[in-house]
């Protein structure tokens, strides 16, 4: 029999693991009014944003992109965009309508921020009792899409929670679901070995530029990325090298073949597993994956990270014994039973599979009840 | 099985890593290799904290490094069977 969860089925044929009213800051000044929103009403969740104005291009192009995709995202019941003026918040909302979800938007100008406020909490009241009539039903795991991270990595991350989130992964794509792994500079130095993985010459080759394409630009920058990847914390957990970090971290993405490459936020056309070609710093990766769709992300940490992204619930996993102790109210599964007591990394694969069709079925996650959530879009331009 | 001291990705990696604290120069340690699932014993060198590396074999400076059965790199220094190896004697090839 197939696996089911307990979701949202959307009608356009996603499903939702969560179903809220997503209030969205077209740009940075509208983030009062989205936040005083959301303080008001139930079911809303705020997603804010910096920059927008001033930005140009790709760069805005992609700004626009996350947002609506955030909006689109099937954990998100309705939409309702708080923008300064009509003609920027249509950019955002024109994306979202073809979702099939209701979109609504309020302007700040010419209404002052007391109306703004006053009107959106209507809007917001109104989307949120429409929202609520939802119910979960069962729905097959198929339908999941779930984005595989790491941050706060030691050697124990490579040794525990990204194999088993690996193993999660590749339960999932044998049931038919899908997996986005990302951050790119993490690659560096095992691409070669990921890239041995591509259904077909084109996506290897694509992958390997996007890794080559950032390795050649922070040369060019000037920079020198030995300092920064491993970082100072992962040093200090033990890793040396790029390349161990790179294995290690490649190790959550499972062993099934890469059927594609996708841009910063894009949604994968089809099912398997894909790699996403975006920076590696949690919030903004995050941000990335939860605009393409994810329902749910798996996050591996050693050290201890403590962030998860608002609109896809975010589950941590950790095998490091200590940090299960000191950072106890940031992670949601224990994996030091691999390192503790010799566990196979299969079985402890196998029940973090069964958490995940848990969470995706309504078990909340610490960083939803702590609220330790945050919204980062990249830029890849200066504004003017 | 016993609690392992240190444990080993692949067999025929270079390096083990530390899973108990306060590892000290000359302790003795239990190591777990997890593919194959065998054990095997050495005597700390160093002193090496949780979570960081023991070298399973004397390497020689230049020698490539395995760990996940894959090149992590080399050593830039001679180092011991049981030696501390960390970012300061194992570099990356890359640049």
């Amino acid at each position: 029999m197939k696996r089911t969860f307990l979701g949202y089925p959307r009608s356009n044929g996603t499903v939702g693991v969560r179903n809220h009213v997503a209030v969205i800051s077209v740009m940075d000044n509208c983030n009062p009014v989205t936040r005083a929103i959301c303080q008001a009403v139930d079911m809303t969740l705020p997603v804010t944003t910096l920059f927008v104005r001033g930005q140009y291009g790709h760069d805005l192009e992609v700004a626009f992109n996350t947002l609506a995709g955030m909006g689109r995202n099937p954990n998100i019941a309705a939409v309702l965009l708080v923008g300064l003026e009509e003609q920027t918040t249509e950019e955002v909302a024109r994306r979202i309508r073809p979702a099939g979800k209701p979109v609504e938007a309020i302007n700040l100008q010419p209404h002052g921020t007391i109306n703004a406020v006053a009107e959106g909490t209507r809007r917001a009241l109104k989307l949120a009792l429409g929202a609520s009539r939802a119910r979960r039903e069962p729905c097959p795991v198929s339908s999941l899409l779930v984005g595989v991270e790491c941050g706060g990595s030691d050697t124990t991350s490579g040794l525990t929670c990204n194999p088993t989130i690996g193993a999660m992964a590749d339960r999932l794509v044998e049931d038919g679901g899908s997996v986005i792994i990302s951050e790119t500079s993490e690659f560096l130095g095992a691409e070669h070995l990921f890239a041995a993985r591509a259904k077909d010459e084109a996506v290897g080759k694509a992958f390997v530029e996007a890794v080559v394409r950032l390795e050649r630009e922070a040369v060019s920058r000037g920079m020198d990325i030995r300092g920064t990847n491993p970082t100072q914390d992962n040093i200090r957990g033990g890793l040396t090298t790029i390349e161990e970090k790179a294995l290690g971290a490649m190790a959550k993405a499972g062993t099934s073949p890469l059927r594609g490459v996708l841009a910063y936020g894009e949604a994968p056309a089809g099912k398997g597993l894909h790699f996403m070609d975006a920076p590696a710093p949690a919030v903004e990766n995050l941000t990335a994956m939860a605009a393409a769709g994810c329902q749910l992300i798996f996050f591996g940490t050693g050290v201890g990270n403590p962030i998860g992204n608002m609109v896809a619930p975010t589950v941590k996993v950790c095998g490091n014994v200590n940090t299960l102790l000191t950072m106890a109210d940031n992670i949601d599964f224990d994996a030091s039973e691999i390192l503790e007591k010799s566990a196979k990394v299969g079985a402890v694969g196998d029940r973090l599979y069964d958490f995940a069709v848990e969470v995706a079925s309504g078990t909340r996650t610490t960083s939803e009840l702590l609220d330790i959530r945050e919204t980062a879009i990249s830029r890849f331009a200066p504004t003017i | 099985m016993e609690e392992p001291g240190f444990i080993v990705h692949h067999k025929g990696d270079s390096l083990g890593v530390v899973v108990v604290e306060d590892v000290k120069a000359g302790q003795k340690l239990k190591g777990w290799i997890m593919d194959t699932n065998e054990t095997i014993e050495l005597t700390a060198a160093s002193d090496i904290p949780l979570g960081h590396k023991v070298a399973l074999s004397a390497l020689k400076k230049g020698d490539t490094v395995l760990k996940y059965g894959n090149d992590v790199g080399r050593a830039v220094e001679d180092i011991g069977v049981g030696g501390y190896v960390h970012f300061h004697n194992i570099k990356s090839k890359r640049w």
